[in-house]
């Protein structure tokens, strides 16, 4: 089969199983057979991209194939399409291979749902891989952005899954409207480019002012979309979906479609070197300030949201450094070993009915396989040597070194300390330690669950050794040599483990995390953008419609009013007495002679 | 030759006719007849979307019987692609409007006649080439909008407040006579606006006649344009919401039975932006590019202000109400930007507008008709009994926030590329910036009536979609998206004319190449 046709079927399977799961309201009212059909779908997107992926290896070219999506006159205005390259390939593997493994995950982690809710989750996941895969497969920007609204719309409807739960909903309009926010920076980009050159592609060469607005304007976006500072607020709150939704969107995939984006848009990015400088401290920032808040959430879940964020962070500013091909493969391992961190936790979550660290404690006993997963995903986070998140960060904090950068790889270093203390402490007060009431009466989860979370650990282990694979296909160019950043890099990561046994072990407390924990609870972030929302949007739309109801409209009323008042004095000169009228036709004669004589 | 297009407006004229002999205790046989009128005519727009040859392009299926020769006024009626795409929109709104009045009560009989009697008005706008005769299809269609409300409305109370609180005494504002008579009479102004603009063109046109084709072909001196396309823009403007002159529609709208919102804000308001495209674009191109930027600053103003006062709404109607003035204003901007893709857009924009708020009208009936309430402060949680109410909101919402997938989001990206690629790029930015606002009022209404804990007390037991209520959510939501997909499938036609008239017009191809790269 052509390598267009299977990418679209890739991108198709996931959505015929949403349309018939739509349709056919039986198969997803009885629950059951919409897990079947959503992971069929997946699993034919998986085939198939392995399939393109074997095509690639045997030297298979780059295949574009567009179709005009709205025509203006005799040209194209959009197109709609495929492109099947070296970036495309690996991230549909990416993305097919831990939707099936979270799709499987859920089939026993949502069991307890009522079948209605389980058939409308299911739906929804079959609708996001429909959506993430035209992101993925997307030849133009125009198709990007559509794809971006879809998986935002989906996430929307993943977050407010438990839509009953007042904080679940909130949090779900918030998440859209952050990144509807954000996203209004891409359509302007998009428009800007369109004026500009025509077309929505990225190989098209604007002057360097012009890429510098689509860039500038894209970049808001992905800040929206991969929770970078001061955006990133959406994300810790949109841990109230299901933990597999966690793990598969605000995790793995959907959050890094903003790095996917920049990865894409690299030939434009790579005229604009100031919005390149922003990126980077951008990123940095965000690196840094979401690892220290990581450190002290009491939730399991918010720990590993703030830790995206913080990874996302790290690729970010590894585009800003104009290193593309770095920050995609830090999406690649880290989509790996957080959707693997995220599973895992989904399994202790489902044991212990509690996501608080606190209802935790000494799981190691109870749960070896769960314990297992975690650790190997935490290690790779941590960034420990040979783990797959180690390769990626030392390229990463490489792509900084030596460039002017110092202050942004410093940073990000001691950053990559604090990941893997923060890492240490979850783990420490999750599997060690003293049980609590609730873990005591914990046990491993079923084979349905510890199943995925095994297949997901080989890649989080071994997917480091894919980089040189990966460059190729990118055509990147990528050596490991022993240098400066490895050594730190890994100094770092062991000695936060270290930091993290000596201080958790005993049951103690992160140094700093009195004022951490104020910072967190005070938020002055989320508080900036509450009051913008209500003093400066709902404030405005209540002024305007006061205004609209009480001037405008009563303008309208007074027009009608005085009509009628008009017409009621006016009617007065009506008396009706002849006399009345007479005495009106002589001084109606007098006036016309005056006016006669006058001239 | 075929005479489809006088088969489609007289399909439920004659339909309405048919129910005069139908006696009122026939209910069944009354609504039947309603829908087979209706159904003819959504079939004979299809077939004329068939028949239009898209290469050829122009107007076409062209009928001319001559009426008064000596004044000029014929029967003539063509169609062009903006034509075939509305007259699409108008057949399936009628259809879902006919469907969701099925369970109207009161003075049904005469309810239905007036119904058909204004789409066949509608109809007739569409697809009149002769300027009378587009006027008084124009008439036919909004003056039943007065019973309509008037009888068949809902009042309520709108407290005195404000620096023209002595005005309450004359008027109960918020009734539903307060709304139908201000709705009429907002109209008629503007209707005047029109015969004023109407006549002087034909008094200049030199041949005396009220046919379109000559008139397009005919150069206006300056002045007289200048005092046409202004008498045409706010004429016509009114009926489509344009800022100050949009008050007519929260109000009309709230207290306008389903079917009547339904196919007011479907179709009605198109009316008016389809008047002010095809009279003042066309007929008088020099006036209305030197007034398109005033055209453009106006739509801007509807677009945010009328979100903004959507943002602000209690009650589930007004917010909808308000969002036609809203996306109302985003057609207008399409109008104003006087190049191919913003035409495109403010065309297309009409026909998802019309779809969506169609759905928007047909599920708050099915809503207020259980609950027997419209304030979203009273409700919460609905989607635990009504899910499938819940699902096609969602989608409405989401057309109406311009998400991709939805025809919402073809429209509005269209007419902020016309905007942008314009002489006055900067529109774009505030549309965007609406499209925003419109996303926060949706979702807050969509989770407030919705979303939370299952309803308890009076709410507990709300039904869902029955099976008669199906049809016309399931029709106009898979359109939606359909449309959303594959833009083509309207777009093509919409383009061709779009492309015929800017060809014909020498200013305003200068004024687009003045950008295009």
């Amino acid at each position: 089969m052509s390598p267009s046709n299977l990418a679209i079927i890739a991108t198709v399977a996931p959505a015929v199983a949403a349309l018939l799961l739509l349709v056919v309201a039986p198969l997803r009212h009885k629950g059951a057979p919409a897990a079947w059909v959503t992971l069929l779908g997946s699993l034919v997107s998986l085939g198939s991209a392995i399939m393109l992926l074997l095509g690639r290896v045997d030297g298979g070219a780059d295949v574009r194939v567009t179709t005009p999506w709205i025509q203006e006159g005799s040209r194209a205005m959009a197109e709609i399409g495929v492109l099947i390259d070296g970036v495309s390939v690996p991230m549909l593997i990416i993305v097919c291979l831990v939707a099936l493994c979270v799709q499987l995950f859920s089939v026993a982690y949502m069991h307890d749902e009522p079948p209605r809710a389980y058939g409308r989750y299911f739906t929804l996941h079959a609708m996001f891989l429909f959506s993430m895969n035209i992101v993925v497969v997307s030849p133009n920007l125009l198709q990007l952005f559509a794809g971006w609204e879809l998986v935002g719309l989906t996430s929307y409807l993943l977050i407010g899954f438990y839509f009953a739960k007042p904080s679940a909903a909130q949090a779900a309009v918030k998440a859209f409207w952050m990144t509807k926010l954000a996203d209004m920076g891409f359509l302007f980009g998009l428009l800007v480019l369109f004026v500009a050159t025509g077309s929505f592609e990225w190989t098209s060469t604007p002057s360097a002012q012009v890429a510098t607005w689509v860039t500038a304007l894209l970049f808001v976006a992905v800040i929206g979309k991969s929770a970078q500072f001061p955006l990133h607020i959406w994300l810790p709150d949109a841990m109230e979906g299901p933990t597999p939704v966690s793990a598969l969107l605000h995790a793995a995939t959907m959050v890094a479609a903003g790095v996917f984006l920049v990865v894409r848009a690299d030939p434009l990015f790579a005229q604009a070197p100031e919005t390149r400088e922003v990126m980077l401290w951008v990123g940095t920032v965000t690196a840094v300030f979401a690892a220290g808040l990581a450190l002290v959430q009491k939730d399991i879940k918010k720990v590993l949201a703030f830790s995206t964020a913080s990874q996302l962070g790290y690729m970010v500013a590894a585009l800003g450094a104009g290193q593309a091909f770095a920050g995609f493969f830090h999406l690649g391992t880290h989509a790996f070993f957080k959707a693997l961190l995220f599973l895992a936790a989904g399994s202790v979550i489902h044991a212990v009915h509690s996501n608080s660290l606190e209802d935790m404690g000494g799981l190691r006993k109870k749960m070896p396989l769960t314990t297992a997963a975690f650790v190997i995903g935490a290690l790779s986070l941590a960034g420990v040597p040979g783990f797959a998140g180690f390769f990626s960060k030392d390229l990463v904090l490489g792509s900084l070194e030596g460039k002017g950068h110092w202050i942004p790889w410093t940073l990000l270093m001691g950053s990559a300390f604090l990941t893997a203390f923060y890492m240490g402490r979850v783990v420490i007060k999750a599997f060690w330690g003293n049980e609590s009431e609730k873990s005591s009466h914990a046990h491993e989860s079923g084979l349905a669950m510890t199943g995925p979370l095994m297949v997901l650990a080989i890649p989080s282990l071994a997917s480091g050794f894919l980089g040189g694979w990966l460059a190729s296909q990118v055509k990147a160019e990528y050596h490991v040599h022993l240098g400066l950043t490895p050594i730190v890099a890994s100094s770092m990561a062991i000695l936060g483990i270290v930091a993290a046994v000596v201080v958790f072990g005993r049951g103690g407390k992160a140094p700093f995390a009195g004022v951490l924990e104020k910072l967190d609870t005070f938020s002055l972030v989320d508080r900036t953008w509450a009051s913008g929302y209500r003093i400066g949007l709902l404030g405005i739309a209540s002024l305007a419609g006061w205004i609209d109801r009480y001037l405008i409209d009563g303008l309208m009323n007074f027009t009608g009013w005085a009509t009628l008042e008009g017409g009621a004095s006016a009617r007065k000169l009506q008396t009706g007495l002849v006399r009345d009228y007479a005495l009106m036709v002589v001084v109606g004669v007098v006036v016309l002679v005056l006016i006669g004589v006058l001239r | 030759m075929s005479h489809l297009l006088a088969i489609t407006i007289a399909a439920p004229a004659i339909a309405g006719a048919l129910l005069l002999l139908v006696p009122s205790s026939a209910r069944l046989a009354m609504r039947v007849v309603s829908l087979i009128g209706a159904v003819i005519s959504l079939v004979t727009a299809i077939l004329v979307a068939t028949q239009y040859d898209r290469a050829q392009g122009g107007l076409q299926l062209l009928e001319t019987v001559p009426l008064v020769p000596s004044l000029g006024i014929h029967l003539k009626l063509a169609v062009d692609g903006w034509g075939v795409a509305l007259l699409l929109l108008t057949g399936i709104i009628i259809v879902a409007g006919v469907l969701a009045s099925w369970t109207v009560a009161r003075r049904d009989k005469e309810f239905f006649l007036l119904l058909l009697v204004l789409v066949a008005g509608v109809f007739g706008v569409f697809v009149a080439q002769d300027l009378f005769i587009f006027f008084l299809f124009y008439e036919i269609a909004v003056l039943p909008m007065y019973l309509l409300i008037g009888i068949w409305g809902a009042s309520h109370k709108v407290p005195a407040e404000g620096p023209f609180t002595f005005t309450w005494k004359r008027f109960d504002v918020g009734s539903k006579e307060y709304a139908a008579m201000k709705l009429t009479l907002m109209l008629l102004v503007g209707s005047a606006a029109i015969l004023v603009a109407m006549f002087l063109l034909w008094a200049n046109s030199g041949a005396r006649t009220f046919d379109m084709q000559v008139l397009e072909q005919t150069k206006f001196p300056i002045a007289v344009q200048h005092v046409v396309f202004p008498l045409v823009w706010l004429g016509f403007g009114t009926l489509a919401g344009v800022f100050p002159f949009h008050t007519w529609s929260p109000d009309g709208h709230a207290s306008a039975p389903t079917a009547v919102s339904m196919l007011h804000a479907g179709v009605l308001m198109k009316l008016g932006a389809f008047g002010v495209l095809r009279i003042g674009m066309v007929l008088v191109p020099d006036a209305a590019a030197w007034w398109a930027p005033i055209v453009g600053a106006v739509a801007i103003v509807n677009v945010l202000y009328g979100a903004l006062c959507a943002a602000s709404q209690k009650d589930l109607k007004y917010i909808i109400a308000y969002s036609s003035v809203s996306h109302m204003g985003v057609v207008m901007l399409g109008i104003a930007t006087m190049n191919a893709a913003g035409w495109n857009g403010a065309v297309y924009q009409m026909v998802a507008h019309g779809i969506m708020t169609g759905l928007f009208f047909a599920l708050v009936g099915l809503v207020y008709e259980r609950a027997h309430t419209r304030a979203i402060a009273k409700m919460g949680g609905f989607a635990h009994t009504m899910p499938v109410v819940a699902g096609f909101f969602t989608l409405a919402c989401l057309s109406s926030l311009g998400l991709p997938g939805t025809a919402g989001f073809v429209a509005e990206f269209m007419v902020f590329a016309g905007a942008a690629k314009g002489s006055n790029w900067w529109w774009a930015v505030p549309g965007v910036l609406g499209a925003f606002v419109t996303a926060v009022y949706v979702l807050r209404a969509c989770k407030a009536i919705f979303w939370g804990p299952p309803p308890q007390g009076e709410f507990a037991h709300l039904e869902d979609v029955r099976r008669t209520e199906w049809a016309a959510p399931l029709v106009l939501g898979t359109l939606l998206v359909v449309f959303g997909f594959w833009p083509r499938l309207l777009l093509d036609f919409i383009d061709v004319a779009s492309q015929g008239y800017l060809g014909r017009l020498p200013v305003v191809v200068a004024l687009a190449q003045v950008v295009s790269p």
